[in-house]
């Protein structure tokens, strides 16, 4: 006990003292108290209390004070009405008169010289004086193996699986479709030869004016459009740069 | 004693206290009205209701209470105090319906013995002690004296009590060392003329005296062990007794009921009910002395106080005891929490470790070894042992549930162990003792061994805290030294020097941190890898403090010193959030249970104060 002690203990066991019982009180008193003071002196004053007697006819007569017991009824088994009748007596008349002349003793006999004997149960006996049980349900007669489709996966389970493919497929399927709708755009080759050309001609285009360009650049505007057309050339190769690059081009959208 | 500038800062809600201060003869009453019960504890008297125990505190007094009385009517409480050699003495008439300080009456030096109200609450007559010897009648409605006598002639000793007439305004009688005087109070010629008793041969030092209902007699218990019956009207003693087996130590207690018959009180515990003749009828004892009986209504229910601080409940017509109220009788030396529980607490005290419910206030278990003071304690993380830390220089360990002793260290500590702490692994035990060892001890299920003792400190080791891990652990000492020790290789990782002798000392949760405090009132952080001060705060404005307690999510922690007050403070603000105001005597130590919901303080006073720990 004192090696199991912990203080912890000390806390589930908060102190509870349960509440007192209310105090006895009998249940004939008010019995009591009614007749210590009813019957006492009742008399006392007005002498006793004036009430009407009996006819001196209606006197207590032998027995009339004990209890009346209900009328003697014959005794019933709980199973009378239920009840086959009863075999007929030897001496019962036939109904109607209505007599059979078959004998039965004699057709009894010839039915079961003539009858096929039983087969007897498949059994075995498991201990030397043969105490004997039934053979089918004991398993030691070979039924499940020779089952036709023992071995074999059952049919259920070869449609389930194939149900449960045929589900997966479609949702795989299902799936592609989704993201090949929210993906982004490849650009073909076509698409971009195209683009790549374009690009060129403008540059080769731009580069022309630049070289047609006065040698001398004297004045404000030709400065800056010298550096206007050099800022759009470098825009373009580095575009082509970019296109020439990569050969698998994404659209974003 | 506040603080300035306490206003703007939140009161911590006090929900228990568990505190009474048995030696105070008569220092128990109930209230007319018979559902509250009125005691004093330290420098507060307490009013508390029977039912359903909700206390309230009456504090005015600057010091110990020594007396105490509540008026026929119940409109008054007047308590009376002692003070230092030299200095007066207060008497506190106290508003009963109001619960405040009615008037103060101060002109006794040093002590207030006892007090008295007159029947129709007119007078208040006071009797100072062995410094003043002098009884003074008070006009409660004016709050001022009326007279004053010298209490006894010069040859006769103190006078200790003095009680009213139940009828008469103008009549009391006063009692003591070879003294008993009947007084006739004359209004007009502001005198109070005393006869004095005649007693024949007899001597005896009157401790308590009851009047009868019709004034007729007055019964006084004397130190000798017997009763007094005294006519008031002829002033002659009629009869005393019991001649033969007189109560042993004294009666200090008498309770008079309607039907003549007297409960005593003795001071080997004894209560009697005793027949008009002056003989015994029922006897039963109680533990400790028993300084005053109170009886409830007219007297079928009583209840007793005892010099060992227990409160009983008797039922005149059983004469059976039932404990009510106890709480320790000396100072108290420690608190703490098992581990994980906010349920329970233990404390240590003179003779005895008890363990409280929080939640209720009762005690659950007592642990007594008489004449020997616990100056620490704690129970080990499992719950499975309760450690404690004696003045005999052993260190004990009990069963939690039984109090049964588990084993005993013997010489743990020469001059006495004071200081305890347990791994968190239950295998190991550090002890601290007053000539500043340090000792480690292996804890086995049949023998404990010394691992090792690590002699740095010079003074008394106050406080020991552990790491988690068990590695290492600091130890707070009165040399005014803060070691913080490596407990795998048994050396000074790092110490502490400061201008104070050290009281206690703290871990911050995360443990980088340790905060200290002690007499110099500076609460100090530092860091525990190198032993450098972060910051330093004023703890109080007066007074050392003695015990603190860091919360477990480490975000306050509390303080309590002498100065009385409880202090919790934003560990990273290093400011006050909250401060309690309720002990009377210094607080030994603090301590938040673990569950953040409680704070409980323990004062030298013996009493237990339950806070509630705020959001």
């Amino acid at each position: 006990m004192q090696a199991n002690e912990s203080i912890y203990n000390l806390i589930s066991r908060e102190e509870y003292r349960p509440p007192k019982d209310a105090r006895y009180k009998s249940q004939f008193r008010s019995t009591v108290k009614m007749e210590t003071t009813s019957n006492k002196a009742s008399h006392k004053t007005m002498g006793p209390a004036k009430v009407k007697t009996d006819d001196p006819r209606e006197f207590l007569k032998k027995r009339s004070k004990e209890p009346q017991h209900p009328p003697k009824s014959d005794f019933k088994y709980p199973d009378d009405d239920t009840r086959r009748p009863p075999v007929p007596t030897q001496e019962d008349k036939p109904l109607m008169g209505i007599k059979s002349t078959k004998n039965f003793i004699t057709t009894n006999a010839v039915e079961n010289i003539m009858s096929v004997p039983k087969k007897p149960a498949p059994n075995f006996a498991d201990t030397k004086k043969g105490d004997t049980h039934p053979l089918d349900i004991s398993g030691l007669v070979p039924k499940y193996i020779k089952k036709k489709d023992f071995g074999e996966v059952p049919d259920y389970l070869t449609r389930r699986k194939q149900e449960v493919m045929r589900a997966q497929e479609e949702y795989d399927a299902y799936v592609a479709e989704h993201y090949k709708r929210g993906a982004m755009q490849k650009l073909t080759e076509q698409e971009r030869q195209l683009i790549l050309n374009g690009l060129k001609k403008n540059w080769e285009a731009i580069h022309h004016q630049y070289q047609g360009l006065s040698v001398v650049t004297d004045t404000a505007p030709k400065k800056a459009r010298k550096e206007r057309m050099e800022a759009e050339m470098k825009q373009l190769e580095r575009d082509i740069e970019l296109l020439e690059k990569h050969m698998t081009i994404y659209i974003g959208n | 004693m506040a603080e300035n500038g306490t206003e703007d800062i939140n009161k911590l809600d006090l929900i228990r206290t568990i505190g009474f201060n048995g030696n105070i003869p008569g220092g128990l009453k109930v209230h007319p009205n018979r559902q509250h019960v009125v005691y004093a504890l330290g420098n507060t008297v307490i009013v508390e209701d029977i039912t359903s125990h909700q206390q309230c505190f009456l504090s005015g007094h600057t010091n110990d209470v020594s007396c105490l009385t509540v008026s026929k009517s119940g409109n008054y409480l007047a308590s009376g105090q002692v003070t230092h050699m030299g200095f007066k003495a207060d008497v506190i008439i106290w508003d009963f319906e109001k619960r405040e300080l009615y008037a103060r009456l101060t002109l006794h030096k040093v002590k207030v013995e006892s007090l008295a109200f007159s029947p129709k609450d007119k007078y208040l007559v006071t009797v100072g002690g062995q410094d003043d010897g002098s009884v003074v009648v008070w006009n409660i409605a004016k709050k001022e004296a009326i007279c004053g006598s010298p209490a006894a002639v010069p040859s006769d000793g103190t006078t200790m009590c003095v009680t009213y007439a139940n009828m008469c305004d103008e009549t009391f009688i006063t009692g003591g060392n070879g003294t008993l005087r009947k007084w006739k109070l004359d209004l007009s010629n502001r005198k109070i003329r005393p006869t004095d008793v005649r007693m024949g041969q007899l001597k005896r030092i009157v401790k308590c005296i009851e009047i009868d209902e019709a004034d007729e007699f007055i019964y006084c218990g004397t130190t000798s062990g017997d009763i007094l019956k005294v006519g008031v009207n002829t002033c002659i003693m009629a009869e005393y007794g019991p001649v033969k087996e007189k109560f042993s130590l004294g009666i200090m207690a008498i309770g008079l009921l309607k039907s003549e018959e007297i409960i005593v009180g003795a001071g080997d515990g004894t209560v009697a009910l005793v027949r008009k003749t002056l003989k015994r009828k029922k006897i039963s004892k109680v533990t400790g002395g028993v300084t005053s009986i109170a009886l409830r209504g007219l007297g079928h229910q009583f209840f007793v106080g005892t010099s060992l601080a227990e409160l009983y409940q008797c039922n005149l017509g059983e004469f059976t005891f039932d404990l009510v109220k106890t709480c320790h009788y000396s100072d108290v030396l420690d608190v703490t929490f098992p581990a994980g529980a906010s349920q329970l607490f233990a404390t240590c005290s003179k003779n005895d470790i008890r363990i409280w419910s929080t939640t209720t206030g009762a005690e659950r278990l007592r642990i007594t070894v008489p004449n020997l003071t616990c100056n620490g304690i704690d129970i080990m993380e499992n719950g499975s042992s309760i450690v404690s830390a004696w003045d005999d220089g052993k260190i004990r360990a009990f069963y939690p549930e039984s109090g049964k002793l588990m084993y005993v260290i013997h010489d743990a500590h020469n001059k006495g162990v004071t200081a305890l702490a347990t791994t968190s692994d239950c295998r190991r035990i550090v002890s601290g003792g007053s000539e500043g060892q340090l000792r480690i001890w292996d804890i086995h299920e049949k023998e404990q061994k010394l691992v090792t003792a690590m002699k740095e400190h010079k003074g008394k080791v106050a406080c020991i805290r552990l790491r988690k891990t068990v590695a290492e652990c600091v130890s707070a000492s009165e040399d005014g030294t803060c070691i913080i020790w490596d407990l795998q290789n048994f050396l000074r990782k790092q110490v502490i020097f400061a201008n104070t002798l050290f009281k206690c000392v703290c871990y911050h949760p995360e443990e980088f941190q340790i905060v200290t405090s002690g007499s110099d009132r500076k609460i100090g952080y530092w860091e525990t890898f190198d032993g450098s001060q972060i910051r330093e705060l004023d703890g109080a404005q007066s007074g050392a403090i003695n015990g603190m307690d860091i919360s477990s999510n480490g975000k306050n922690f509390v303080t309590g010193g002498d100065d009385k007050i409880i202090k919790l403070w934003g560990y990273n603000e290093g400011a006050v959030t909250h401060v309690g105001m309720g002990h009377s005597g210094s607080i030994t130590r603090v301590k938040i249970c673990p569950c953040l919901n409680y704070i409980v303080s323990v004062s030298a006073d013996g009493a237990i104060l339950i806070w509630r720990y705020p959001d």
